[in-house]
C-alpha cells in the first residue's frame, strides 16, 4: 500500500510539473494545482504514523495523527489563494501581451 | 587583562574626523589647507591616546574591550591593544597626521577637496579598527572597509580613466582576497571555537593538529597576499599609483598594504612553525621582494619606482613572518618602521616635486638640487634610508635582515638562496633609490633647453615628509633603550608568540651581516653607475612579459561567463522550471539523498492483501492519478479543467480515508472553489486567444508532430521529477517513526485545554492559533492582492480601463451567466436557497465545529461557494445588486481585527496571548449544549470573515464580465493577420 501510494503521489507531482512546462498558461494554472494537491499528499506521509480513527479525543483505537493534518488543512486554503492569485495574473498577461503562450510574452525577455 | 572602554575612543575620534571632514562641504571660506591642519588635530588626538593606553602594554600587559554584537551566535565587537596593535596603531595615526596636513597643500584651491578628506578619515578609521580589533570578525569588518575606502581614494579623481581603472582592479583582487580570507577566518574560529584573539591564540595545536589547517592558511594567506601586493597579486599596487599622491603616501607606506603584514603577524603564533607556513610566506614574499626590486629599478616614473620598492619591502616582510627564528621578528617590526618612515616621506616628496614641475618622469626631471634644496635635502635622507645606507634607520632594517638570511637557524636548504635573494634586492634597492635622488635633482635635464622648473614648497607641505625622514636618520642614534625600542620589543613577541629582544643600536660589531652590508653597498654603488646603460636594458627585456595580460585575460573570461550565464536567462519561464528540477535531482544524486540500500530494499515488492477499505483506497488513489492524466490529454481546456476537478475530489476521498475527515472537507469544498474561479477566469480571456493557446495542447492538436520533440523533453523532466517525489515519498512512509513527539501532548490535552473534540480543531484555533491568524493574514494578502493587481497596477501601467462595469438598467438585461447566457429560471430557485443554506451552515459550523469536522475555513468557502454559484447563474451585474451588502474589504478588515484582539482578550481575561477562556463560562450565560462561547469561538468568526472576504474579492475581480470581448477578439484577428504578412 506505501508503495502504491509513492507511486500515485509521484504520477501526480510529474503531471503537474509536465502541465508547468506546458506553453499554454491556462495548462500551466492547472499544473500548479494538481502540484498543490500532489504536495499535499506528500505532507500527509510524513505524518508520525497512520491511524485507524479519526483524530477526535474520546474515540476508541488509534487516531490518526492530527499534526500533519492540521498543517495540510492550512496549506490546501493558502494554496488556495495563492492559485487565485496565479489566476489575476494570467488574467492581466493575457490582457497586456493579448496572448496566452508563455513563449509569446515577449516583456520577460531580454 | 585591563579591560577599558577608552580603547574605543580613537576610533571615535577618527570618525568624528570623517563627519567633520562632511561639515568642511559646507565651510566654503576655509582653505583646503586650513581643512587640513584642522583635521590634523584628531588623528593626532588618537595617536597620543594610543601612546598613553601603550604604556602598560609595553611591558606586556595587553588591553582589551567588548561590546556584544550577537551574543547569540558568540558575536561581539572587541578591540585588543598590544604592542603589535600599538605599533600599526601608532603608524596609522601619526603618519595619518601628516598626510592630513600634507593633503591640504597638495590640493590646494581644489573644489571639493572635503570629499578626500572623507575618503582618508574612513580609511583611517577602518585601518586602525582592523589593527585595534580583538577578534578575527571585527578584523574582517574593517578590512572590508579598507578595501573599499581605498577605492574610493583610489579612485578620487574619478573622471580620469586609468584612475578608475586602477581603483577598480585594486577592489577586485583585495576583495576577491576578502573572501577566500572570510572563509579562512571563519575555518579558523570554527575550529577553534571562538573568534576572540584569547580563544584564538591559545589553540595553537588544535588548529595545526586540525584536518582544515592547509585550507586554513591557504585562504588567510591569499587574504594577507592580495592586500599585501605578494606576487601574482601584486599587479594593483601601481595601477593604485594613478591615486592622488597623498592617498598613495598614506596607503602604500603604513596601512593598506600592511594589513596584510599585520594580519600574518598576528596569526604567526597559531598558524606559523610548519613547513606549509614557512615555504609559502618565504618562497612567495622571497620571489616578490626580487621581482619588486627589479622592477622597480627599470622604472621611469618616481610614483611606479617607489610603488615597486613597496612590493619588494613587503615581500621581504612576509618572508620574516615565515620563519621561526626571534631574530626574524626583529628584523620584522624594525623594516616596518623603517618602511613606513621613509617610505611616507618619499612619496610625500616625489609628490612635492610632481607638484612644482607637473612632472615625475625621470627622463624629463633634472638638476632640481638648486631649486629645491630642501626637498632634495629631505630627499636624500629618505633615499639613503631606503638604500640601507648608515647611519641610517633603514640601515638597521637591512642589517637585521641580513642577520636573519644567515642566522644559524635558518634551514640549511635554503642557506644560500636566502641571503642571496636578500643581497640581490638590496643592491637593486639601493641602485634605485640613488638613481631616484641623482635623476631628479643631480643629473642634468634630458632637454636642457626646457629645464624643469619649480621651487621649495611652503613649509607646511615640507614639514610633513621631514618628519618621517628626520626620525630615519633620528632613531638609529637614539640612546637605548627607548619608549620605541621596548614597544618594537612587545611587536616582535607578539609576533613571533615568544620574547624577542630588540635593540636598535646601529652599530653590533663586527660580523657577516656588515660583510655582506658592504657588499651590497659596493655593487649598489656599481649598479648606480652603470644605471645609465642597464636601466634602458632592462627596459628592452620582455617588455611584454607582465600579468597585467592574465589580468585582462581573466577579466575578459568573467565576461564572457557572464554573458553566457545571461543566455541561459532567456525569458521562458518553462525553461527556469526545468533548469530548476534538473539542479534539484543533480543535487539530490550528488549528496546521495537517497541511501542505495533502501532501494534495493524497495525494489522487493511487498505482498499485498488488499482489505475492502483497501480496495477503495486503491481506487481512489487509481482515480486521482487517471483524471490528472486527463488533464493532459484532453485537448479542450473546459474539460481539462473538468478532470482537474475529478482529480482533487479523488484526493478529498483518499483523504477521507486516511482519515481525516476535516481536512477532506476542506479539500472538497476547497477544488470545488478553485473549479468555479478557474472556469470564471477561464472566461475572461478572448477565446480566439485561448484557442490558439490550446493548439499547443495533446488532445487533437493539429500539429502533434511540431510538438513531439518538446512533449518528450518535458516528459523525460517531469517524469524524473515524479520518480524523486515517490522515491521520497516512499522513503517517507515506510520510515514513519511510529511514535511523534507532539502529538501525544495534542491528543491528552485537546479536550481539557480548549473544550474541543475535535483535535485537528483545537491545533489550529487553539495550540497553533498565531499560525492560523497569519495563515488568514496571507489568504486576505491573496483577495487584496488580486483587487490591487487587476484594479490599479495594470491600469497604472496603462495596460486597459477596467472601470468599475457600469450597472445596465435592469428592465433591460435579464439575469444572464457566466458566458451572457440566460440560464434556467429552476437555477435561479436553486441560487436563491443555496446561499441562506450556506450561511445556516457556517454558522452551525462555526459553533460545533470543536466537536465535529469543519471550522471557520470551510464556513468561509461554503458560503463563498453559494456566492460563486450566483455569479455563475445570474452573472456579474445583478449579483453585485443582489449581493449589495457583500462588502469584501470591510469583512476582511473586520475579521483580521476581531482575530487580533481575541488574541489580546487572552491577555485581559486569561494567561495570556491566546489563551484559551470560555467567555459563556465566565460570563453564566445561558447556551444551548455543545456550544460553548469561547475565544476559539470568536476565532473562528475572525477566520470565517476574512476567508469568505478573501474569496469573495477573488470572485469579484475574476468573475467580472469580459465586455470588450468582441473588440480585442477582432483585435487579436488584425494582429494574426499581420503577423502573417511578415515574413
Amino acid at each position: 500500500m506505501n508503495l502504491l501510494s509513492a507511486i500515485f503521489i509521484g504520477i501526480m507531482f510529474g503531471v503537474g510539473i509536465f502541465q508547468m512546462l506546458r506553453r499554454n498558461v491556462i495548462r500551466s494554472a492547472i499544473g500548479l494545482i494538481i502540484l498543490a494537491n500532489a504536495i499535499n499528499l506528500f505532507l500527509f506521509t510524513t505524518g508520525a504514523y497512520q491511524g485507524a480513527v479519526a483524530a477526535y479525543s474520546g474515540l476508541t483505537g488509534q487516531i490518526s495523527d492530527p499534526l500533519p493534518q492540521a498543517l495540510v488543512l492550512t496549506a490546501i486554503i493558502i494554496s488556495m489563494g495563492g492559485f487565485s492569485f496565479v489566476l489575476g495574473m494570467l488574467y492581466i498577461i493575457s490582457v497586456r501581451y493579448k496572448t496566452s503562450d508563455s513563449d509569446q510574452i515577449k516583456g520577460l525577455k531580454y | 587583562m585591563p579591560v577599558t572602554p577608552v580603547l574605543l575612543v580613537p576610533l571615535l575620534l577618527l570618525a568624528v574626523g570623517s563627519l567633520v571632514a562632511l561639515l568642511f562641504a559646507r565651510l566654503k571660506s576655509l582653505s583646503a589647507v586650513g581643512m587640513g591642519w584642522l583635521l590634523a588635530v584628531l588623528p593626532l588626538a588618537a595617536s597620543i591616546l594610543i601612546a598613553w593606553l601603550s604604556i602598560p602594554v609595553i611591558d606586556g600587559q595587553p588591553i582589551s574591550f567588548s561590546i556584544p554584537w550577537i551574543p547569540a551566535i558568540g558575536l561581539s565587537f572587541s578591540l585588543y591593544l598590544d604592542g603589535l596593535s600599538a605599533l600599526f596603531g601608532l603608524l596609522v595615526c601619526l603618519i595619518g597626521v601628516l598626510i592630513v596636513i600634507y593633503s591640504g597643500y597638495y590640493f590646494k584651491g581644489e573644489q571639493g577637496f572635503w570629499r578626500f578628506l572623507v575618503y582618508l578619515m574612513l580609511f583611517m578609521g577602518a585601518m586602525l579598527g582592523l589593527v585595534l580589533a580583538g577578534d578575527l570578525v571585527t578584523l574582517f569588518v574593517f578590512w572590508e572597509i579598507t578595501s573599499l575606502t581605498s577605492f574610493l581614494l583610489v579612485a578620487y579623481k574619478y573622471k580620469d580613466e586609468s584612475a578608475r581603472r586602477g581603483a577598480f582592479r585594486a577592489l577586485l583582487i583585495t576583495g576577491g582576497g576578502g573572501i577566500a580570507l572570510l572563509v579562512g577566518i571563519l575555518l579558523v574560529g570554527d575550529v577553534a571555537g571562538g573568534m576572540d584573539y584569547a580563544t584564538i591564540l591559545s589553540s595553537r595545536e588544535i588548529l595545526q593538529s586540525s584536518g582544515l589547517y592547509p585550507i586554513m592558511v591557504l585562504l588567510v594567506a591569499i587574504g594577507a597576499f592580495t592586500k599585501s601586493a605578494q606576487f601574482p597579486f601584486h599587479i594593483w599596487l601601481p595601477g593604485a599609483m594613478s591615486a592622488p599622491t597623498p592617498a598613495s603616501a598614506y596607503l602604500h607606506s603604513a596601512t593598506m598594504v600592511k594589513a596584510g603584514i599585520y594580519l600574518l603577524a598576528r596569526l604567526n603564533p597559531v598558524l606559523g612553525d610548519t613547513p606549509l607556513w614557512f615555504w609559502l610566506l618565504s618562497g612567495v614574499g622571497l620571489f616578490t621582494m626580487l621581482t619588486g626590486a627589479y622592477l622597480g629599478f627599470k622604472q621611469n616614473d618616481l610614483k611606479a619606482m617607489l610603488a615597486y620598492s613597496t612590493i619588494s619591502v613587503l615581500g621581504a616582510l612576509v618572508a620574516m613572518i615565515g620563519q621561526d627564528t626571534s631574530i626574524a621578528y626583529k628584523a620584522l617590526v624594525i623594516g616596518i618602521l623603517a618602511h613606513a618612515l621613509y617610505k611616507s616621506a618619499l612619496f610625500m616628496l616625489v609628490g612635492i616635486v610632481d607638484h612644482e614641475t607637473g612632472t615625475r618622469d625621470l627622463r624629463k626631471l633634472g638638476g632640481l638640487w638648486r631649486a629645491m634644496s630642501w626637498t632634495f635635502g629631505f630627499t636624500t635622507v629618505a633615499a639613503l634610508s631606503m638604500a640601507g645606507l648608515p647611519p641610517l634607520f633603514g640601515f638597521l632594517a637591512k642589517e637585521t635582515l641580513l642577520a636573519t638570511a644567515i642566522h644559524p637557524d635558518v634551514p640549511q636548504v635554503i642557506n644560500f638562496i636566502f641571503p642571496a635573494i636578500i643581497v640581490a634586492s638590496g643592491i637593486l634597492l639601493l641602485g634605485q633609490a640613488s638613481v631616484l635622488v641623482y635623476g631628479t635633482f643631480l643629473g642634468k635635464p634630458a632637454d636642457p633647453r626646457d629645464p624643469p622648473q619649480g621651487h621649495d614648497p611652503a613649509i607646511g607641505m615640507l614639514l610633513a615628509p621631514a618628519i618621517p625622514a628626520v626620525f630615519s636618520l633620528a632613531l638609529g642614534l637614539l640612546p637605548e633603550p627607548g619608549y620605541e625600542a621596548r614597544l618594537l620589543a612587545q611587536a616582535a613577541s607578539a609576533a613571533f608568540g615568544d620574547k624577542v629582544k630588540v635593540s636598535v643600536a646601529l652599530w653590533s660589531g663586527l660580523n657577516v651581516e656588515l660583510l655582506l652590508s658592504v657588499v651590497v653597498i659596493v655593487l649598489g654603488s656599481v649598479l648606480f653607475l652603470t644605471s645609465r646603460r642597464l636601466r634602458p636594458l632592462a627596459q628592452s627585456l620582455w617588455p611584454g612579459l607582465t600579468l597585467n595580460r592574465a589580468y585582462a585575460a581573466i577579466l575578459k573570461g568573467i565576461d564572457r561567463l557572464a554573458y553566457f550565464a545571461t543566455r541561459l536567462q532567456n525569458g521562458h519561464l518553462r525553461f527556469y522550471l526545468s533548469i530548476i528540477l534538473l539542479g534539484l535531482l543533480g543535487l539530490v544524486l550528488l549528496f546521495e539523498a537517497i541511501p542505495s540500500s533502501f532501494l534495493s530494499q524497495a525494489a522487493i515488492l511487498p505482498k499485498v492483501s488488499p482489505d475492502r477499505l483497501e480496495l477503495l483506497r486503491i481506487f481512489v488513489l487509481g482515480l486521482a492519478a487517471l483524471s490528472c492524466l486527463f488533464t493532459v490529454t484532453l485537448y479542450h481546456d473546459i474539460y481539462s479543467i473538468l478532470a482537474l476537478s475529478v482529480s482533487g475530489l479523488a484526493v478529498a476521498i483518499w483523504i477521507a480515508l486516511e482519515p481525516a475527515p476535516d481536512v477532506a472537507l476542506v479539500q472538497i469544498i476547497v477544488d470545488l472553489l478553485a473549479t468555479l474561479i478557474l472556469v470564471l477566469s477561464l472566461s475572461r480571456i478572448p477565446r480566439l486567444q485561448r484557442e490558439k493557446a490550446q493548439e499547443h495542447n495533446i488532445g487533437q492538436s493539429q500539429q502533434r508532430s511540431r510538438f513531439l520533440p518538446g512533449m518528450l523533453r518535458d516528459g523525460l523532466i517531469a517524469g524524473l521529477a515524479g520518480l524523486l517525489v515517490a522515491v521520497l515519498a516512499y522513503i517517507s512512509l515506510t520510515l514513519r517513526p511510529h511514535i511523534s513527539l507532539v502529538t501525544p501532548y495534542y491528543a491528552v490535552n485537546a479536550k481539557s485545554l480548549t473544550g474541543a473534540k475535535d483535535i485537528v480543531g483545537a491545533i489550529l484555533t487553539d495550540f497553533r492559533g498565531f499560525d492560523t491568524l497569519f495563515e488568514i493574514v496571507v489568504f486576505a494578502g491573496a483577495g487584496l492582492g488580486i483587487h490591487m493587481l487587476l484594479h490599479y497596477a495594470s491600469r497604472k501601467a496603462g495596460d486597459h480601463e477596467d472601470p468599475d462595469p457600469q450597472p445596465p438598467p435592469p428592465n433591460l438585461h435579464p439575469a444572464t451567466g457566466v458566458a451572457g447566457l440566460p440560464t434556467s429560471p429552476l437555477l435561479h430557485l436553486l441560487a436563491n436557497a443555496i446561499l441562506p443554506l450556506a450561511i445556516l451552515l457556517a454558522v452551525i459550523q462555526m459553533m460545533y465545529g470543536h466537536d465535529q469536522p469543519g471550522d471557520g475555513f470551510t464556513a468561509g468557502i461554503f458560503v463563498s461557494l453559494a456566492v460563486g454559484f450566483w455569479y455563475v447563474v445570474f452573472g456579474y451585474h445583478k449579483t453585485k445588486e443582489q449581493l449589495f451588502w457583500l462588502r469584501s474589504g470591510n469583512l476582511i478588515a473586520i475579521g483580521l481585527l476581531l482575530g487580533l484582539a481575541n488574541a489580546f482578550l487572552g491577555i485581559a481575561f486569561g494567561q495570556g496571548f491566546f489563551a484559551p477562556v470560555n467567555y459563556g463560562q465566565l460570563l453564566n450565560l445561558p447556551l444551548p449544549t455543545g456550544f460553548n462561547l469561547s475565544n476559539s469561538f470568536l476565532f473562528e468568526i475572525a477566520i470565517f470573515l476574512t476567508v469568505l472576504g478573501s474569496a469573495t474579492y477573488i470572485l469579484d475581480n475574476l468573475g467580472r464580465p469580459k465586455e470588450l470581448d468582441l473588440e480585442s477578439d477582432s483585435l487579436l484577428l488584425s494582429m494574426d493577420k499581420e503577423q502573417n504578412k511578415r515574413p
